[in-house]
Protein backbone atom coordinates (compact mmCIF):
# COMPACT_ATOMS: atom_id res chain seq x y z
CA UNK A 1 0.00 0.00 0.00
CA UNK A 2 1.49 3.50 -0.84
CA UNK A 3 1.37 5.85 1.98
CA UNK A 4 -0.68 6.01 5.20
CA UNK A 5 -3.83 8.19 5.45
CA UNK A 6 -4.02 10.42 7.24
CA UNK A 7 -0.54 10.58 8.20
CA UNK A 8 -1.28 12.26 11.58
CA UNK A 9 -1.44 8.86 13.27
CA UNK A 10 0.74 6.95 11.65
CA UNK A 11 0.98 3.63 13.67
CA UNK A 12 -3.34 3.77 14.15
CA UNK A 13 -4.82 0.09 13.19
CA UNK A 14 -5.76 -0.17 9.76
CA UNK A 15 -9.51 1.08 8.95
CA UNK A 16 -11.74 -1.36 7.54
CA UNK A 17 -10.90 0.43 3.82
CA UNK A 18 -7.15 -0.09 4.26
CA UNK A 19 -7.51 -3.53 5.20
CA UNK A 20 -9.87 -4.07 2.37
CA UNK A 21 -6.90 -2.06 0.16
CA UNK A 22 -4.01 -4.32 1.05
CA UNK A 23 -6.20 -6.93 -0.16
CA UNK A 24 -5.59 -5.85 -3.55
CA UNK A 25 -2.86 -6.26 -6.36
CA UNK A 26 -2.91 -3.32 -8.28
CA UNK A 27 -2.38 -4.08 -12.11
CA UNK A 28 -1.56 -0.39 -13.70
CA UNK A 29 -1.28 0.05 -17.35
CA UNK A 30 2.55 -0.27 -17.27
CA UNK A 31 3.11 -1.57 -13.67
CA UNK A 32 2.03 -3.51 -10.92
CA UNK A 33 2.04 -2.64 -7.53
CA UNK A 34 1.39 -3.58 -3.74
CA UNK A 35 2.65 -6.93 -4.88
CA UNK A 36 3.17 -8.21 -1.59
CA UNK A 37 1.33 -9.51 1.14
CA UNK A 38 1.76 -7.27 4.18
CA UNK A 39 -0.77 -9.06 6.74
CA UNK A 40 2.52 -10.05 9.04
CA UNK A 41 2.80 -9.16 12.49
CA UNK A 42 4.53 -5.83 13.05
CA UNK A 43 4.67 -4.75 9.72
CA UNK A 44 1.78 -1.93 10.36
CA UNK A 45 3.40 -1.03 13.85
CA UNK A 46 2.17 -2.36 17.17
CA UNK A 47 -1.48 -0.81 17.27
CA UNK A 48 -2.41 -3.18 14.48
CA UNK A 49 -3.51 -6.99 15.23
CA UNK A 50 -2.38 -9.18 12.48
CA UNK A 51 -1.00 -12.21 14.78
CA UNK A 52 -1.93 -15.65 13.46
CA UNK A 53 -5.40 -16.36 14.89
CA UNK A 54 -7.02 -19.99 14.32
CA UNK A 55 -10.95 -18.48 14.82
CA UNK A 56 -10.43 -15.85 12.88
CA UNK A 57 -8.51 -18.29 10.02
CA UNK A 58 -11.70 -20.04 10.04
CA UNK A 59 -14.20 -17.24 9.38
CA UNK A 60 -12.24 -15.70 6.76
CA UNK A 61 -11.42 -19.52 4.91
CA UNK A 62 -14.02 -20.52 2.16
CA UNK A 63 -14.31 -23.17 -0.92
CA UNK A 64 -16.69 -22.65 -3.32
CA UNK A 65 -16.64 -25.45 -6.71
CA UNK A 66 -17.80 -23.62 -9.34
CA UNK A 67 -17.54 -26.96 -11.22
CA UNK A 68 -17.07 -30.44 -10.09
CA UNK A 69 -16.68 -32.98 -12.83
CA UNK A 70 -14.40 -36.33 -11.88
CA UNK A 71 -11.71 -34.98 -14.66
CA UNK A 72 -11.80 -30.98 -14.50
CA UNK A 73 -12.54 -29.12 -11.29
CA UNK A 74 -12.60 -25.56 -11.10
CA UNK A 75 -13.26 -23.84 -7.18
CA UNK A 76 -11.99 -21.10 -5.70
CA UNK A 77 -10.14 -21.21 -2.19
CA UNK A 78 -10.55 -17.68 -0.41
CA UNK A 79 -8.38 -16.90 2.58
CA UNK A 80 -5.21 -18.58 2.64
CA UNK A 81 -1.61 -16.80 1.70
CA UNK A 82 -0.09 -17.49 -1.65
CA UNK A 83 2.26 -19.70 -0.31
CA UNK A 84 -0.20 -22.18 1.28
CA UNK A 85 -1.94 -22.08 -2.33
CA UNK A 86 1.34 -22.77 -4.29
CA UNK A 87 1.92 -25.49 -2.33
CA UNK A 88 -1.56 -27.18 -2.82
CA UNK A 89 -0.82 -26.72 -6.97
CA UNK A 90 2.58 -28.40 -6.47
CA UNK A 91 1.93 -31.21 -4.58
CA UNK A 92 -1.01 -31.78 -7.03
CA UNK A 93 1.34 -31.70 -9.65
CA UNK A 94 4.38 -33.48 -8.27
CA UNK A 95 3.88 -35.33 -4.90
CA UNK A 96 0.54 -37.22 -4.61
CA UNK A 97 1.56 -40.69 -5.78
CA UNK A 98 -0.23 -42.84 -8.92
CA UNK A 99 0.00 -45.86 -10.71
CA UNK A 100 1.92 -46.59 -13.91
CA UNK A 101 4.02 -48.77 -16.18
CA UNK A 102 7.50 -48.15 -15.30
CA UNK A 103 9.05 -52.04 -16.73
CA UNK A 104 8.31 -53.49 -20.22
CA UNK A 105 9.04 -56.50 -21.07
CA UNK A 106 9.37 -56.86 -24.58
CA UNK A 107 8.68 -60.64 -25.65
CA UNK A 108 8.10 -59.82 -29.34
CA UNK A 109 7.53 -56.42 -31.60
CA UNK A 110 8.40 -56.73 -34.96
CA UNK A 111 5.86 -53.43 -35.61
CA UNK A 112 7.37 -50.17 -37.22
CA UNK A 113 7.55 -48.65 -33.66
CA UNK A 114 10.71 -49.44 -32.45
CA UNK A 115 11.25 -50.97 -28.53
CA UNK A 116 11.97 -48.06 -26.72
CA UNK A 117 9.63 -45.60 -28.37
CA UNK A 118 6.37 -48.13 -27.54
CA UNK A 119 8.04 -48.31 -23.88
CA UNK A 120 7.86 -44.82 -24.06
CA UNK A 121 3.86 -44.25 -25.18
CA UNK A 122 3.04 -47.51 -22.83
CA UNK A 123 4.50 -45.36 -19.93
CA UNK A 124 2.11 -42.34 -20.39
CA UNK A 125 -0.98 -44.26 -20.49
CA UNK A 126 -2.94 -42.99 -17.16
CA UNK A 127 -4.32 -46.38 -15.45
CA UNK A 128 -6.87 -46.41 -13.10
CA UNK A 129 -8.94 -49.39 -10.45
CA UNK A 130 -10.44 -49.53 -7.88
CA UNK A 131 -9.75 -46.74 -5.18
CA UNK A 132 -9.49 -49.01 -2.43
CA UNK A 133 -7.04 -51.04 -4.24
CA UNK A 134 -4.93 -48.10 -5.48
CA UNK A 135 -4.85 -47.04 -1.75
CA UNK A 136 -3.62 -50.30 -0.69
CA UNK A 137 -1.21 -50.82 -2.86
CA UNK A 138 2.45 -49.60 -1.44
CA UNK A 139 5.15 -47.55 -3.30
CA UNK A 140 8.16 -49.32 -4.96
CA UNK A 141 11.41 -48.10 -4.02
CA UNK A 142 13.82 -48.54 -7.30
CA UNK A 143 17.54 -49.06 -7.12
CA UNK A 144 19.50 -46.59 -8.57
CA UNK A 145 20.85 -46.77 -12.17
CA UNK A 146 23.96 -49.13 -12.73
CA UNK A 147 26.45 -45.94 -14.15
CA UNK A 148 24.72 -43.01 -11.71
CA UNK A 149 27.13 -43.20 -8.97
CA UNK A 150 26.21 -40.45 -6.98
CA UNK A 151 22.53 -41.80 -6.79
CA UNK A 152 23.65 -44.90 -5.54
CA UNK A 153 26.06 -43.10 -2.61
CA UNK A 154 22.30 -40.99 -1.72
CA UNK A 155 20.85 -44.41 -2.20
CA UNK A 156 22.29 -46.67 0.30
CA UNK A 157 21.47 -43.81 2.96
CA UNK A 158 17.83 -45.08 3.01
CA UNK A 159 17.21 -47.91 2.73
CA UNK A 160 16.64 -51.20 0.56
CA UNK A 161 15.63 -51.29 -3.00
CA UNK A 162 11.89 -53.07 -3.36
CA UNK A 163 11.16 -56.36 -4.81
CA UNK A 164 8.53 -57.06 -6.85
CA UNK A 165 5.57 -58.50 -5.42
CA UNK A 166 2.11 -58.45 -5.03
CA UNK A 167 1.47 -55.07 -3.54
CA UNK A 168 3.98 -53.17 -5.04
CA UNK A 169 3.81 -54.17 -8.46
CA UNK A 170 0.76 -54.83 -11.10
CA UNK A 171 1.11 -56.63 -14.11
CA UNK A 172 -0.08 -55.78 -17.34
CA UNK A 173 0.11 -57.80 -20.46
CA UNK A 174 -0.23 -57.21 -24.13
CA UNK A 175 -0.24 -59.36 -27.64
CA UNK A 176 -1.63 -58.66 -30.16
CA UNK A 177 -0.89 -59.42 -34.04
CA UNK A 178 -2.21 -58.57 -36.98
CA UNK A 179 -3.58 -60.81 -40.08
CA UNK A 180 -5.60 -60.33 -43.12
CA UNK A 181 -9.49 -60.57 -42.61
CA UNK A 182 -10.47 -64.35 -43.54
CA UNK A 183 -14.37 -64.86 -44.47
CA UNK A 184 -13.85 -68.00 -41.84
CA UNK A 185 -13.33 -65.79 -39.09
CA UNK A 186 -14.19 -62.08 -39.74
CA UNK A 187 -17.14 -62.81 -42.59
CA UNK A 188 -14.80 -60.33 -44.98
CA UNK A 189 -12.29 -61.37 -47.41
CA UNK A 190 -9.34 -58.95 -46.75
CA UNK A 191 -7.50 -60.13 -49.72
CA UNK A 192 -10.80 -60.20 -52.23
CA UNK A 193 -11.53 -56.67 -50.77
CA UNK A 194 -8.26 -55.52 -51.54
CA UNK A 195 -8.01 -56.77 -54.80
CA UNK A 196 -11.34 -54.94 -55.29
CA UNK A 197 -9.90 -51.37 -54.61
CA UNK A 198 -10.75 -51.59 -50.67
CA UNK A 199 -8.03 -49.19 -49.02
CA UNK A 200 -9.67 -48.86 -45.54
CA UNK A 201 -7.33 -50.78 -43.10
CA UNK A 202 -10.04 -51.90 -40.52
CA UNK A 203 -11.54 -53.55 -42.95
CA UNK A 204 -8.78 -55.28 -44.84
CA UNK A 205 -6.77 -56.42 -41.97
CA UNK A 206 -7.90 -57.44 -37.92
CA UNK A 207 -6.11 -55.80 -35.69
CA UNK A 208 -4.54 -53.32 -37.59
CA UNK A 209 -4.59 -51.02 -34.75
CA UNK A 210 -3.80 -51.49 -30.90
CA UNK A 211 -5.93 -49.96 -28.41
CA UNK A 212 -5.02 -49.18 -24.88
CA UNK A 213 -8.28 -51.67 -23.84
CA UNK A 214 -6.11 -54.44 -25.68
CA UNK A 215 -4.35 -54.48 -22.40
CA UNK A 216 -5.11 -57.36 -20.18
CA UNK A 217 -4.59 -57.19 -16.23
CA UNK A 218 -2.95 -60.08 -14.55
CA UNK A 219 -3.60 -59.96 -11.06
CA UNK A 220 -1.04 -61.17 -8.39
CA UNK A 221 -1.18 -63.01 -5.18
CA UNK A 222 -3.44 -60.50 -3.16
CA UNK A 223 -4.71 -58.46 -6.33
CA UNK A 224 -7.34 -61.06 -6.94
CA UNK A 225 -9.36 -59.77 -4.18
CA UNK A 226 -8.26 -56.29 -3.87
CA UNK A 227 -8.93 -55.33 -7.66
CA UNK A 228 -12.10 -58.14 -7.80
CA UNK A 229 -14.65 -57.36 -11.17
CA UNK A 230 -15.18 -54.00 -11.61
CA UNK A 231 -12.02 -53.12 -10.09
CA UNK A 232 -9.50 -54.61 -12.04
CA UNK A 233 -6.69 -52.09 -13.17
CA UNK A 234 -7.13 -50.69 -16.61
CA UNK A 235 -6.68 -47.68 -18.84
CA UNK A 236 -8.55 -44.57 -17.92
CA UNK A 237 -9.04 -43.99 -21.91
CA UNK A 238 -9.71 -47.29 -23.96
CA UNK A 239 -9.24 -45.81 -26.98
CA UNK A 240 -5.52 -44.56 -26.75
CA UNK A 241 -3.88 -45.97 -30.05
CA UNK A 242 -0.65 -47.11 -29.02
CA UNK A 243 0.57 -48.35 -32.57
CA UNK A 244 -0.38 -49.56 -35.83
CA UNK A 245 0.35 -52.48 -37.31
CA UNK A 246 0.01 -54.70 -40.84
CA UNK A 247 -0.29 -58.64 -41.35
CA UNK A 248 2.92 -60.23 -39.79
CA UNK A 249 3.36 -57.66 -37.41
CA UNK A 250 3.47 -58.72 -33.84
CA UNK A 251 3.28 -57.30 -30.26
CA UNK A 252 3.68 -59.21 -27.21
CA UNK A 253 5.08 -57.92 -24.17
CA UNK A 254 4.54 -57.81 -20.58
CA UNK A 255 4.47 -54.35 -18.21
CA UNK A 256 5.41 -53.75 -14.43
CA UNK A 257 3.28 -50.73 -13.25
CA UNK A 258 4.34 -49.01 -9.96
CA UNK A 259 3.39 -46.19 -8.06
CA UNK A 260 5.39 -43.16 -8.44
CA UNK A 261 5.06 -39.65 -8.02
CA UNK A 262 5.59 -36.47 -10.33
CA UNK A 263 8.68 -35.58 -9.59
CA UNK A 264 10.32 -38.50 -10.25
CA UNK A 265 8.46 -38.83 -13.79
CA UNK A 266 5.08 -36.88 -15.66
CA UNK A 267 3.55 -39.76 -16.40
CA UNK A 268 3.28 -40.07 -11.95
CA UNK A 269 1.73 -36.86 -12.38
CA UNK A 270 -2.24 -37.45 -11.14
CA UNK A 271 -3.33 -34.14 -13.22
CA UNK A 272 -3.00 -32.80 -16.35
CA UNK A 273 -2.79 -29.69 -15.01
CA UNK A 274 -3.00 -27.43 -12.00
CA UNK A 275 -2.93 -24.16 -11.83
CA UNK A 276 -4.51 -21.08 -10.31
CA UNK A 277 -4.98 -17.72 -10.69
CA UNK A 278 -6.13 -14.97 -8.54
CA UNK A 279 -9.66 -13.59 -8.77
CA UNK A 280 -9.58 -10.36 -10.94
CA UNK A 281 -11.43 -6.87 -9.45
CA UNK A 282 -12.81 -4.11 -11.58
CA UNK A 283 -13.24 -1.11 -10.25
CA UNK A 284 -15.65 1.58 -11.97
CA UNK A 285 -14.60 4.79 -10.01
CA UNK A 286 -16.52 7.19 -11.85
CA UNK A 287 -19.94 6.64 -14.27
CA UNK A 288 -19.28 5.63 -17.56
CA UNK A 289 -22.18 5.97 -20.00
CA UNK A 290 -23.71 5.75 -23.68
CA UNK A 291 -21.68 4.82 -26.33
CA UNK A 292 -18.35 5.02 -23.85
CA UNK A 293 -20.32 2.22 -21.88
CA UNK A 294 -20.75 0.17 -24.74
CA UNK A 295 -16.97 0.42 -25.77
CA UNK A 296 -15.65 0.01 -22.28
CA UNK A 297 -17.89 -3.84 -22.42
CA UNK A 298 -16.07 -4.27 -25.61
CA UNK A 299 -12.49 -4.01 -24.02
CA UNK A 300 -13.60 -6.99 -21.80
CA UNK A 301 -14.63 -10.84 -21.98
CA UNK A 302 -17.86 -11.06 -22.94
CA UNK A 303 -20.06 -11.12 -19.97
CA UNK A 304 -17.75 -8.96 -17.29
CA UNK A 305 -19.41 -6.01 -18.11
CA UNK A 306 -23.27 -4.95 -18.29
CA UNK A 307 -25.04 -2.25 -19.23
CA UNK A 308 -27.75 -1.09 -17.21
CA UNK A 309 -29.89 2.09 -17.66
CA UNK A 310 -28.27 4.92 -15.05
CA UNK A 311 -31.45 6.14 -13.65
CA UNK A 312 -33.12 3.06 -12.11
CA UNK A 313 -36.60 4.20 -11.87
CA UNK A 314 -36.25 5.13 -16.26
CA UNK A 315 -35.50 2.54 -18.07
CA UNK A 316 -34.95 4.15 -21.29
CA UNK A 317 -32.16 6.64 -19.66
CA UNK A 318 -28.80 6.19 -20.70
CA UNK A 319 -26.89 2.95 -20.21
CA UNK A 320 -24.45 2.93 -17.72
CA UNK A 321 -21.40 0.33 -17.42
CA UNK A 322 -21.25 -2.34 -14.66
CA UNK A 323 -19.53 -5.27 -13.55
CA UNK A 324 -21.34 -8.26 -13.42
CA UNK A 325 -18.57 -11.22 -13.48
CA UNK A 326 -15.10 -10.11 -12.44
CA UNK A 327 -14.54 -13.69 -12.48
CA UNK A 328 -14.36 -14.19 -16.49
CA UNK A 329 -11.95 -11.35 -17.03
CA UNK A 330 -8.47 -12.12 -18.61
CA UNK A 331 -6.76 -8.76 -17.27
CA UNK A 332 -5.56 -7.54 -20.54
CA UNK A 333 -5.98 -4.11 -19.71
CA UNK A 334 -7.54 -3.71 -22.60
CA UNK A 335 -9.58 -1.14 -21.29
CA UNK A 336 -6.64 1.38 -19.32
CA UNK A 337 -5.50 1.91 -23.36
CA UNK A 338 -7.96 4.31 -23.88
CA UNK A 339 -7.98 8.07 -23.00
CA UNK A 340 -11.68 8.47 -22.19
CA UNK A 341 -11.59 5.95 -19.49
CA UNK A 342 -8.52 7.77 -17.78
CA UNK A 343 -8.83 7.88 -14.04
CA UNK A 344 -12.79 6.47 -14.25
CA UNK A 345 -11.75 2.38 -13.82
CA UNK A 346 -9.23 0.69 -11.46
CA UNK A 347 -7.71 -2.85 -11.95
CA UNK A 348 -6.35 -5.32 -9.38
CA UNK A 349 -6.21 -8.86 -8.00
CA UNK A 350 -7.61 -9.83 -4.78
CA UNK A 351 -4.56 -11.42 -3.51
CA UNK A 352 -6.35 -14.04 -0.85
CA UNK A 353 -9.18 -15.30 -3.63
CA UNK A 354 -7.45 -18.47 -5.96
CA UNK A 355 -9.68 -19.57 -8.39
CA UNK A 356 -8.02 -23.69 -8.80
CA UNK A 357 -8.41 -25.34 -12.09
CA UNK A 358 -7.41 -29.14 -11.20
CA UNK A 359 -7.70 -31.75 -14.46
CA UNK A 360 -7.26 -35.14 -13.49
CA UNK A 361 -5.79 -37.77 -16.11
CA UNK A 362 -8.44 -39.77 -14.14
CA UNK A 363 -6.86 -42.23 -11.83
CA UNK A 364 -8.53 -40.07 -8.72
CA UNK A 365 -11.34 -37.55 -8.78
CA UNK A 366 -10.31 -33.81 -9.31
CA UNK A 367 -11.63 -32.92 -5.61
CA UNK A 368 -10.36 -36.43 -3.98
CA UNK A 369 -7.21 -35.45 -5.71
CA UNK A 370 -7.35 -31.48 -3.84
CA UNK A 371 -7.86 -32.98 -0.43
CA UNK A 372 -5.00 -35.09 -0.93
CA UNK A 373 -2.34 -32.28 -1.70
CA UNK A 374 -4.00 -31.23 1.66
CA UNK A 375 -3.30 -34.07 3.88
CA UNK A 376 -0.24 -34.45 2.37
CA UNK A 377 0.79 -30.65 3.07
CA UNK A 378 0.18 -31.93 6.40
CA UNK A 379 1.46 -34.63 6.70
CA UNK A 380 4.63 -32.53 5.91
CA UNK A 381 4.67 -29.77 8.06
CA UNK A 382 3.91 -32.67 10.99
CA UNK A 383 7.24 -34.25 10.28
CA UNK A 384 9.27 -31.22 9.90
CA UNK A 385 7.67 -30.39 13.44
CA UNK A 386 8.78 -33.65 14.55
CA UNK A 387 12.68 -33.21 13.47
CA UNK A 388 11.76 -29.70 15.19
CA UNK A 389 11.36 -30.88 18.40
CA UNK A 390 14.07 -33.74 18.10
CA UNK A 391 16.03 -30.50 17.45
CA UNK A 392 15.56 -29.05 20.53
CA UNK A 393 15.86 -32.13 22.62
CA UNK A 394 19.52 -32.17 21.45
CA UNK A 395 19.39 -35.42 19.00
CA UNK B 1 5.47 -40.01 -36.89
CA UNK B 2 2.12 -41.73 -34.78
CA UNK B 3 0.00 -39.47 -32.58
CA UNK B 4 1.66 -39.08 -29.12
CA UNK B 5 -0.28 -40.22 -26.15
CA UNK B 6 -0.30 -36.92 -24.35
CA UNK B 7 0.14 -32.92 -25.11
CA UNK B 8 3.68 -31.88 -24.83
CA UNK B 9 2.99 -29.14 -22.60
CA UNK B 10 0.08 -29.95 -20.33
CA UNK B 11 0.26 -33.16 -20.26
CA UNK B 12 -3.60 -34.30 -20.98
CA UNK B 13 -4.31 -37.89 -23.16
CA UNK B 14 -4.74 -36.49 -26.46
CA UNK B 15 -3.99 -39.80 -28.87
CA UNK B 16 -7.80 -41.27 -27.74
CA UNK B 17 -9.22 -38.16 -29.41
CA UNK B 18 -6.76 -38.63 -32.62
CA UNK B 19 -9.13 -40.36 -34.92
CA UNK B 20 -12.37 -39.37 -33.66
CA UNK B 21 -10.95 -35.89 -34.51
CA UNK B 22 -10.33 -37.46 -38.18
CA UNK B 23 -13.14 -38.59 -38.81
CA UNK B 24 -14.90 -35.21 -37.83
CA UNK B 25 -12.88 -32.77 -39.81
CA UNK B 26 -12.89 -35.36 -43.17
CA UNK B 27 -16.46 -37.07 -43.14
CA UNK B 28 -19.72 -35.24 -43.37
CA UNK B 29 -21.24 -33.66 -40.27
CA UNK B 30 -24.17 -31.77 -41.23
CA UNK B 31 -26.82 -31.95 -43.42
CA UNK B 32 -25.06 -30.71 -46.20
CA UNK B 33 -22.42 -33.96 -45.74
CA UNK B 34 -19.79 -30.93 -45.00
CA UNK B 35 -17.07 -31.87 -42.59
CA UNK B 36 -16.80 -30.05 -39.52
CA UNK B 37 -13.96 -27.10 -39.16
CA UNK B 38 -10.79 -28.12 -37.39
CA UNK B 39 -11.69 -25.34 -34.41
CA UNK B 40 -14.77 -26.51 -34.02
CA UNK B 41 -14.33 -30.39 -34.08
CA UNK B 42 -11.24 -29.60 -31.30
CA UNK B 43 -13.84 -27.66 -29.04
CA UNK B 44 -16.31 -30.48 -29.26
CA UNK B 45 -13.50 -33.11 -28.34
CA UNK B 46 -12.55 -30.73 -25.29
CA UNK B 47 -9.60 -29.52 -26.64
CA UNK B 48 -9.74 -26.10 -25.23
CA UNK B 49 -6.08 -25.27 -24.56
CA UNK B 50 -3.87 -24.13 -27.17
CA UNK B 51 -1.15 -26.42 -26.39
CA UNK B 52 -3.34 -29.39 -27.19
CA UNK B 53 -4.97 -27.90 -29.94
CA UNK B 54 -1.55 -27.80 -32.17
CA UNK B 55 -1.05 -31.37 -31.06
CA UNK B 56 -3.99 -32.13 -32.91
CA UNK B 57 -4.01 -29.72 -35.56
CA UNK B 58 0.24 -29.79 -36.56
CA UNK B 59 0.19 -33.77 -35.89
CA UNK B 60 1.32 -35.19 -39.68
CA UNK B 61 0.66 -39.22 -39.19
CA UNK B 62 3.62 -40.57 -41.04
CA UNK B 63 3.47 -43.84 -39.70
CA UNK B 64 0.39 -44.39 -42.56
CA UNK B 65 3.35 -43.89 -45.30
CA UNK B 66 6.01 -46.39 -43.30
CA UNK B 67 3.49 -48.91 -43.13
CA UNK B 68 3.37 -49.28 -46.77
CA UNK B 69 6.91 -50.93 -45.98
CA UNK B 70 6.13 -54.19 -44.70
CA UNK B 71 8.20 -57.35 -46.03
CA UNK B 72 5.93 -59.88 -44.50
CA UNK B 73 3.25 -58.38 -47.14
CA UNK B 74 4.87 -59.08 -49.95
CA UNK B 75 1.50 -60.80 -50.91
CA UNK B 76 -0.27 -57.25 -50.54
CA UNK B 77 1.43 -56.15 -54.32
CA UNK B 78 0.47 -60.28 -55.78
CA UNK B 79 -3.12 -59.29 -54.65
CA UNK B 80 -4.06 -56.14 -55.31
CA UNK B 81 -1.95 -55.04 -58.22
CA UNK B 82 1.29 -52.96 -58.18
CA UNK B 83 -0.96 -49.97 -57.87
CA UNK B 84 -1.50 -50.67 -53.98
Amino acid sequence: MEGRFPPSNPWAPLTAEELEARKVVNVNAETVTNTAATDIPGHWGPEQDDSWNLGRFRDNLRIDFHQNKPHDAAFSLVGVDASIANAFRRILIAEIPTLAIEEVFMFNNTSIIQDEVLAHRLGLIPLTGGEKGLKWLRSFRKPPPKDDFAAQAAHNDDGEPSTASDFNTVVLGLKVECRWATEALDGRDGKKLAKEGETDPNVRYVNSNVYARDFKFMPQGQQETQFAGEDAIKPVNPDILIAKLRPGQKIELQCHCIKGVGMDHAKFSPVATASYRLLPQINITSPILGAEAKKFARCFPKGVIGLEPSDESDPNSEPKAVVKDPMKDTVSRECLRHDEFKGKVKLGRVRDHFIFSVESTGQLRSDELFLDSVRLLKAKAERFKKHLSELEEGR
Amino acid sequence: MIIPIRCFSCGKVIADLYEKYVDLISNPQDEEGNPMPDGEAMDKLGLNRYCCRRMMLTHVDLIEKLLRYNPAERDIIKVSGPNR
